[in-house]
């Protein structure tokens, strides 16, 4: 019966294997892969030996089974040398259902490879093959990369390397083991020795101990090597108390020692031995758990802050990448406006006055129409200067703050404006200035494209947060993705911070919000 | 005709200075900051100052404040503000007593010394002097609204020069006909606007300009 499983698994992986292998064009390439190949698909003839053996020896399956093996190796050196793992391992599996089959009483005889296995007596040293056969099938499942490998590898590098979080998944599994053992002692019948409680009380306790441990282990690997590495402290000083002072504790179970069950009580040194182990273990995770508590911020919350700081750091590098821009391209604006603007009409008039003073002592009159002429383009130039220089920074923002600033936009907006401003102190003057120019392409907006009939300004201050609201009855549609105004805005307010917030269905109204986090100042007081 | 000059640009003071000596003005005093502007207008108590809206300590509108500030504390007196830039909201604080007295200029104007000069003897009148650009932007706000609307181009052009503070004289001259021609404009555009008639040519310009600026 047994053995028909273990040979159901068998075929199970060569079917699989036979099937992935069918799948996969590449061959081994060169000799030495080649006969490396073969050579490790020859442990296949053993394995089938071994199995034939064990099922009995008279079976007709030892030729079958070695022929299968042979034709494998002879025509799929690949293929028998994924086989190996798998029957290492079905072997193993075999070896420990037959000691299961011993220990229940079971006497037939087998030959467990050189174990001649006949009674419960033998079991150790059937396990112990097991657990050989075991590891080394594992080991070659990962060394000839067959199927299951990777998710082997990844359980394993989960489990064992110390990872992200800190501690390795196995430091923390020993929770398990621990939480057994208290299981154990506090289960119907050997509470800690005392005959206190009932079967029931004592199974919810169990559950419910091994739900908080499961938790810990998932969600905090340290929090729980630490409880397990105080539980293993105290549960084998507790072996120790019970080692020296038996019998004066009632008999019960602890760990693998069988205190209570008269014929065989198992000796007090075993006691002494667990005790000791769990102590060593203890002593072993105790440092490697408290090194986290001592050096380590709790693990989460580091991470938040870490992602919330690398994101910080895009939107910055973004934000000042825009705003060097945005300022090397206004720069280049300026420079041009006053080379094409004010020094041209600059040059005109100094060509002028010259022209002018040539003229003066013999033809006065056309002097003087020269000189009218300078005074003209001087007057131009003026004009010029002025615009740039409110473009750069509109000279009623400097005299009088934000607030009136906005007034005067709202003056010069050939709509009716309300306006609703209530700023508690002055707001300081970069962030001023991109409010402004923000309501100010808002209300250019407005004016070209919006056909409003009245427009809202709204300007408020709280929780460090400045909010300018501009409201128009006009026929909506507007996108901040679609004009590059707005996606300026956008941009300018990025550098402080701020959003732009846009709400145009079609057809109107159109609400659009700035919020920039500042600070406010006093109010200015007047120098007269 | 006692003038103070406040402005903090050396050169430019001691131009204005020497330009409205030319004319016959006589300058009581120049200063080149707010403070001491406020002390000169109260003490001196000129005809008419010329003030330069930006002026230290701060280089804000410590001009323009000491100015109000003086004017609320001598109703009246005539003050004629020079700037670089004109703003709506300064020339609606400047009339906002209805008192008089005021000009708001840019500082180009001073170019054509006649029409400067004329502005400052009409500011120390009494009367009040607006920058053609103040009024061209007061204008164009109402462009899209009635009354304006209703007005004839020319009649448009007269109103512009009333709200620069012109009287019928000065706006024929310009527009190049008869006084007659210009009253007849001037009550058809009162008309319009449902403005009471007004012989008193400060009156008059206070009017217009407190209807364009509503």
């Amino acid at each position: 019966m047994l053995f028909a499983i273990v040979l159901l698994l068998t075929i199970g992986c060569i079917v699989f294997v036979v099937v992935r292998e069918a799948k996969r064009t590449s061959r081994p390439d060169g000799l030495r892969g080649r006969i490396r190949d073969r050579g490790w698909g020859l442990l296949l003839l053993p394995i089938a030996m071994a199995a034939a053996v064990m099922a009995g020896g008279a079976h007709g399956l030892i030729p079958a089974e070695l022929g299968l093996a042979a034709l494998a190796i002879g025509f799929a050196p690949k293929l028998a040398a994924k086989l190996v793992p798998y029957g290492l391992l079905g072997l193993a599996i075999f070896g420990v259902m037959l000691a299961s089959t011993y220990n229940d009483g079971n006497t037939s005889q087998v030959q467990y490879l050189f174990v001649h296995a006949v009674s419960r007596g033998a079991t150790e040293l059937v396990l112990a093959e097991a657990a050989l056969l075991f590891v080394a099938g594992l080991w070659l499942l990962l060394r000839l990369d067959a199927p299951p490998a990777g998710l082997v590898r990844a359980l394993t590098a989960r489990w064992l390397g110390s990872g992200r979080r800190g501690i390795a998944g196995a430091q923390a599994l020993f929770l398990i083991p621990v939480a057994g053992l208290i299981m154990q002692l506090l289960g119907p019948g050997n509470w800690f020795g005392w005959q206190a409680i009932d079967g029931l009380d004592a199974a919810l306790m169990d559950l419910t101990l091994l739900g908080a441990a499961l938790v810990l282990i998932f969600r905090s690997r340290v929090w729980a090597a630490t409880l397990a590495a105080a539980g293993l402290l105290v549960l084998g000083a507790y072996g120790w108390v019970i080692a020296v002072f038996w019998p004066v504790v009632p008999g019960f179970e602890y760990g693998f020692a069988d205190l209570r069950n008269s014929p065989a009580p198992s000796p007090l040194w075993s006691v002494a031995l667990e005790g000791s182990i769990l102590l060593a273990a203890g002593l072993w995770l105790a440092p490697r758990a408290m090194r986290h508590h001592l050096t380590d911020l709790p693990d989460p919350e580091l991470a938040a802050r870490a992602r919330q700081l690398t994101q910080r750091v895009q939107t910055l590098t973004q934000t000042r990448h825009d705003a060097v821009d945005t300022a090397a391209a206004e720069l280049r604006r300026i420079e041009r406006d006053l080379h094409d603007g004010a020094q041209a009409r600059l040059v005109a008039l100094g060509m002028s006055l010259q022209a002018a003073q040539r003229l003066f002592p013999t033809n006065p009159e056309a002097a003087l129409a020269l000189v009218a002429e300078a005074k003209e383009s001087s007057s131009l130039a003026l004009t010029e200067l002025r615009d740039l220089v409110r473009g750069i920074y509109p000279p009623v923002l400097a005299d009088r703050g934000l607030a009136d600033a906005i007034r005067a936009l709202a003056l010069d907006t050939p709509l009716p404006v309300e306006l609703d401003l209530d700023l508690p102190g002055e707001v300081e003057l970069p962030v001023a200035s991109a409010v402004y120019f923000s309501v100010a392409e808002a209300l250019a907006n407005v004016t070209k494209h919006a056909g409003a009939r009245a427009v809202r300004i709204q300007l408020s201050y709280s929780s460090g947060m400045l909010r300018a609201q501009v409201t128009d009855d006009g026929a909506g549609g507007a996108d901040p993705a679609l004009g590059s105004g707005l996606a300026g805005v956008e941009r300018r307010l990025a550098t402080f911070d701020g959003i732009l917030a846009v709400s145009s269905p079609p057809g109107g109204p159109t609400i659009l919000v700035i919020e920039v986090p500042c600070a406010l100042s006093s109010p200015k007081i007047s120098s007269c | 005709m006692r003038v103070v000059i406040a402005e903090d640009l050396f050169l430019l003071r001691e131009g204005l200075a020497s330009l409205l000596k030319e004319h016959g003005f006589d300058i009581a005093g120049t200063v080149g900051d707010g403070p001491s502007l406020l002390r000169a207008l109260i003490e001196l108590r000129p005809d008419v100052a010329i003030v330069d809206v930006r002026l230290p300590p701060a280089h804000t509108d410590e001009g323009l404040r000491a100015a109000l500030e003086a004017r609320r504390q001598v109703p009246g007196l005539p003050v004629l503000i020079l700037s670089t830039h004109v703003e709506r909201l300064y020339a609606r604080e400047l009339l906002a007593d209805q008192a008089g007295g005021v000009g708001y200029l840019l500082k180009d104007r001073v170019f054509t010394d006649e029409q400067f000069t004329d502005a400052l003897r009409t500011v120390a009148r009494g009367g009040t002097v607006m920058d053609p650009e103040v009024v061209a932007k007061l204008l164009a706000r109402r462009a899209s609204q009635s009354p304006v609307t209703r007005l004839t181009d020319r009649e448009r052009e007269v109103l512009a020069l009333i709200a620069e503070g012109r009287s019928n004289g000065a706006i024929a001259q310009r527009l190049v006909v008869s006084d007659k021609a210009v009253s007849k404009h001037c009550t058809s555009i009162f008309a319009k606007l449902d403005l009471p008639p007004s012989g008193d040519d400060n009156r008059r310009v206070l009017a217009v300009l407190a209807h364009l600026d509503s």
